[in-house]
């Protein structure tokens, strides 16, 4: 396998496994208000190696498939994760370095605004508990959790 | 360090017209009516996330089981009791009802479903997906209730699926009414500062009163609801007063978590009689139209 394929493939792997794991632990990461968001976290890391076009249909079809698995908020979640989807394509540019502590910064904050994007967009009384106190937590988990995924994926993309 | 490798130069402004082209799209998908929106969830539901709704299925299952037996046993032990007590008063009253010469109560029939919960990864659950094969029949909108009380409202039907809000949800409303009759409202979730989801019932004639610990029920006014249904209890009268009119808090008697066996009003059966929604003084309907009654005679 070529280089640049094999990195793919290995971008690949790693935000397909954070997506899948996203939806097979849905009850477990819904059971707790802070647990780390895989879906946006997936979708952030995509961003980084995607075009920002391609980046935001990802993100339109992930906004559709999480409102069709929480039956709630089919076109707030589609417009907020493709703009998270383009923008983070857009914003690697501010990322001059893929060094790891530049991605960990690049996953909680995106993570970060991201969810409170949805808090505040999602029907109902916007939680600014939830915004100032659970949602930098959730950005933390998430960073972690993504930031592992990706040291796997430079792990495997090295030749 | 090394840049950022994304293979092929970026276009920005292609880019940009694929982001504006999905906005639109998204825009579009959050002006679906709700059986739109039922029949892309369903299909979603029943395709790509059908995996994932298995293993969760599988995962509820087993962890609910054991608890769900104990409580069936304590269900079971309690509706012997109150079916023992019932079935004099039920006597009682069929022969008070002819003393007077009413006819026979009829309340409508109820539809058995089972309730799916939304379980949005942000933000609290406003929706749930009703099932059962009984549900072609129903019209909507409708009220889904529980013994204890008020739901919330289905929406739309899709065979033997439906979609419906719990009464959390910000665009529920329903009509209120005192148990003693004195006071009537319209009911809506409320938020509390302190984060509760409470309800709050606006609209009650100045010259009304709602006791602290009065018992609210539906009013059945506008026929999604039948009438009598508990909806909650008054916690305190609100600050916020509009014109000549109260509101009041109110302690629901619901929470829609921790419901999964729900009733859904099937009112089809009364308007087949031309039938108030609440009234007990009613002409009867054929008895195949009676199938499950809730409410006491």
């Amino acid at each position: 396998m070529t280089g640049p394929r094999r990195g793919w493939s290995a971008d690949a792997v790693v935000v397909v496994t954070l997506v899948i794991l996203h939806f097979t632990l849905y009850r477990f990461f819904g059971r707790w208000p802070a647990m780390p968001n895989l879906l946006i976290g997936g979708l952030l890391l995509a961003a980084l190696r995607m075009r920002a076009g391609y980046a935001a249909f990802v993100g339109f079809g992930l906004g559709v498939l999480e409102a069709a698995m929480g039956m709630e908020g089919l076109g707030t979640l589609s417009i907020v994760l493709t703009l998270v989807g383009y923008l983070g394509a857009r914003s690697r540019d501010l990322l001059f370095a893929d060094a790891r502590h530049y991605v960990f910064i690049y996953l909680f904050v995106g993570t970060w605004i991201a969810e409170v994007a949805l808090i505040l967009a999602m029907p109902g009384v916007p939680n600014l508990l939830g915004a100032l106190v659970l949602a930098p937590v959730s950005s933390l988990g998430t960073a972690v959790m993504c930031g592992a995924g990706e040291s796997v994926a430079a792990t495997l993309r090295r030749p | 360090m090394t840049n950022i490798n994304v293979g092929r130069p970026e276009n920005h402004r292609r880019d940009l017209v694929i982001v504006v082209v999905l906005l639109i799209l998204s825009w579009s998908l959050a002006g679906l009516d709700s059986s739109q929106a039922l029949g892309l969830t369903r299909l979603l539901r029943g395709s790509v996330l059908k995996p994932f709704l298995a293993a969760d299925a599988t995962y509820e299952r087993r962890a609910a089981l054991a608890a769900r037996a104990a409580r069936l046993e304590t269900e079971r032990d309690q509706l012997y009791i109150r079916l023992q007590g019932a079935t004099g008063l039920e006597r009682e009253n069929r022969e008070l009802r002819a003393q007077l010469s009413l006819p026979e109560r009829q309340p409508g029939s109820f539809v058995v479903a089972e309730l799916v919960p939304g379980r949005p990864a942000i933000g609290d659950s406003h929706s749930f997906l009703l099932r059962s094969l009984a549900l072609a029949e129903v019209q909507v909108p409708t009220g889904i209730s529980v013994p204890e009380g008020l739901v919330g409202v289905l929406r739309s039907i899709s065979g033997g699926t439906g979609l419906g809000e719990f009464w959390t949800h910000p665009d529920f409303r329903a009509s209120v009414r005192s148990a003693t009759g004195g006071a009537t409202g319209i009911v809506r979730a409320y938020v509390a500062d302190d984060g509760e989801t409470l309800m709050l019932v606006e609209g009650v004639p100045y010259q009304a009163r709602m006791a602290e610990g009065a018992i609210l029920e539906t009013a059945g006014l506008g026929g999604v609801f039948p009438g009598g249904i508990r909806v909650g209890t008054v916690l305190r009268e609100s600050a916020s007063r509009s014109g000549w009119s109260h509101s009041y808090l109110v302690a629901p008697a619901v929470q829609p978590g921790a419901v999964r066996a729900v009733t859904a009003w099937n009112r089809a059966s009364m308007e087949a009689g031309s039938l108030s929604p609440d009234s007990s003084t009613v002409p009867s309907v054929s008895a195949g139209q009676e199938e499950v009654s809730v409410d006491g005679p």
